[in-house]
């Protein structure tokens, strides 16, 4: 839009060249301006066709309808006691990813890398940095496999998020009479479950790290910061020690709420607002923001969340081990 | 007057729960909203300044600004995920 709406350039010739300032138009500038033309031309049409009056759809105003649906898991089989939904499609998904390219780029590294070894390599580089940086020589070996593949997993996951996939099972259309489920974007991330289990892991590591550092008594001793005397230990160690156990909820909610409200954001803007309040013109008006909302999740808070994760597991190895 | 408006809106004290609940979901996305977004306006305070006096640093810098980016906007989240369990549960 910033294109859009810059002001137009100003010729050296002055006034008298005022004709030609058209022609001197960018062709950048002219799809912007007509992309931008033809999204007000679209809010005019919208309102006049359907009205700027509410009309809801029978569900959504029986309250049938709600956003939080398309989170729902619905069990579509069972193998013994393993209940098969899409959020377990996504993690088998997302484990055939990760494993498909990282074998398929280790068993052929070439001199001279293609684009997609590029890629491999340098997520190797920023994991292998990250720790490096954080753990010392004896952790850095034993655990820079967990931070890169912590780091490649949830970047695959997060990532296989943002394409649709017909899945949601709740809802379906026809393709020469055959049912298919709906498409939608949904990710493992956005169920509480996932973040949960590798932050759980984490947990237990780092604290396992620490016991056999410090021994039991030593680690929970080292919790507390060093250099801190007298009367204040009684108020500060409490705080740390509940500290220690937020690490948990922070790790799994910075995933796994950054994922969910980005989800909803992109259904919101991308015309699902519009369904809630009954006005068409309003999903119209939006859809420039939803696009907006889904480059800055799949460019950056994919990765950045990944990142994240991966470095935080790095310093709370670090930190376990490091003595006051 | 108050007693035909209370009779009016039939059942007080379900519209009561969900005003409540409306308002801890307002509270709690906005208030989350507003010091994340002073948090993340500080990180870049301070990013644009380390980097503007020390050029050279600029990838170091940009590193750890991505790192405080992220855990100043995660704030946001505990806020909305507090707003979605008093909204929804």
């Amino acid at each position: 839009m910033s294109a859009a709406t810059a002001a137009p350039p100003i010729t050296p010739q002055g006034a008298g060249a005022a004709p030609h300032e058209k022609q001197g138009m960018s062709t950048k500038r002219k799809i912007g301006w007509s992309i931008f033309g033809v999204w007000l031309g679209g809010i005019v049409v919208f309102g006049v066709l359907f009205g700027v009056t509410a009309h809801k759809a029978p569900d959504v105003a029986n309250s049938v309808f709600s956003p939080t649906n398309e989170f729902k898991l619905d069990t579509w089989f069972k193998i013994g006691p393993i209940a098969f939904n899409k959020g377990v499609l996504y993690l088998l998904l997302t484990v055939g990813i990760t494993l498909g390219v990282m074998i398929y780029i280790a068993k052929r590294l070439q001199q001279r890398p293609g684009r997609l070894q590029v890629a491999v390599e340098s997520f190797y580089d920023l994991t292998r940095r990250l720790s490096r940086e954080n753990l010392d020589e004896n952790l850095e070996r034993k655990y820079f496999p967990l931070i890169a593949t912590i780091f490649v997993f949830i970047l695959v996951s997060n990532l296989i998020g943002y394409i649709p996939l017909p899945v949601n099972s709740g809802e379906d259309f026809k393709i020469f009479g055959a049912h298919i489920p709906s498409l939608q974007i949904y990710a493992a991330d956005t169920n509480v479950a996932f973040p949960l289990i590798l932050a759980l892991g984490v947990f237990v590591l780092f604290t396992y790290e620490g016991v056999k550092h410090h021994g039991p008594i030593g680690y929970v001793k080292s919790l507390m910061p060093g250099g801190v005397k007298g009367p204040i230990v009684g108020l500060i160690y409490p705080i740390e020690i509940l500290s220690n156990f937020l690490r948990l909820i922070s790790l799994t909610v910075r995933l796994w709420a950054n994922l969910l409200a980005g989800h909803l954001l992109i259904a919101f803007m991308g015309g699902e607002l519009g369904v809630l309040v009954g006005l068409q013109v309003v999903s119209w008006a939006l859809l420039p923001f939803g696009v907006l909302i889904f480059l800055f999740e799949a460019v950056l808070i994919a990765g950045l969340q990944a990142f994240i994760f991966a470095i935080l597991t790095a310093i709370y190895i670090g930190g376990a081990v490091e003595s006051h | 007057m108050l007693h035909a408006l209370i009779a009016a809106a039939g059942e007080p004290i379900e519209y009561g729960k969900a005003a409540g609940r409306a308002i801890a979901l307002g509270f709690g996305a906005g208030g989350g909203a507003a010091g994340a977004g002073a948090g993340i306006g500080a990180v870049f305070n301070a990013s644009i300044q380390s980097k503007t006096r020390q050029p050279e640093l600029r990838a170091e810098v940009e590193r750890d600004q991505w790192l405080g980016f992220a855990l100043t906007e995660a704030t946001f989240f505990y806020g909305l995920v507090g707003g979605f369990i008093a909204f929804f549960l």
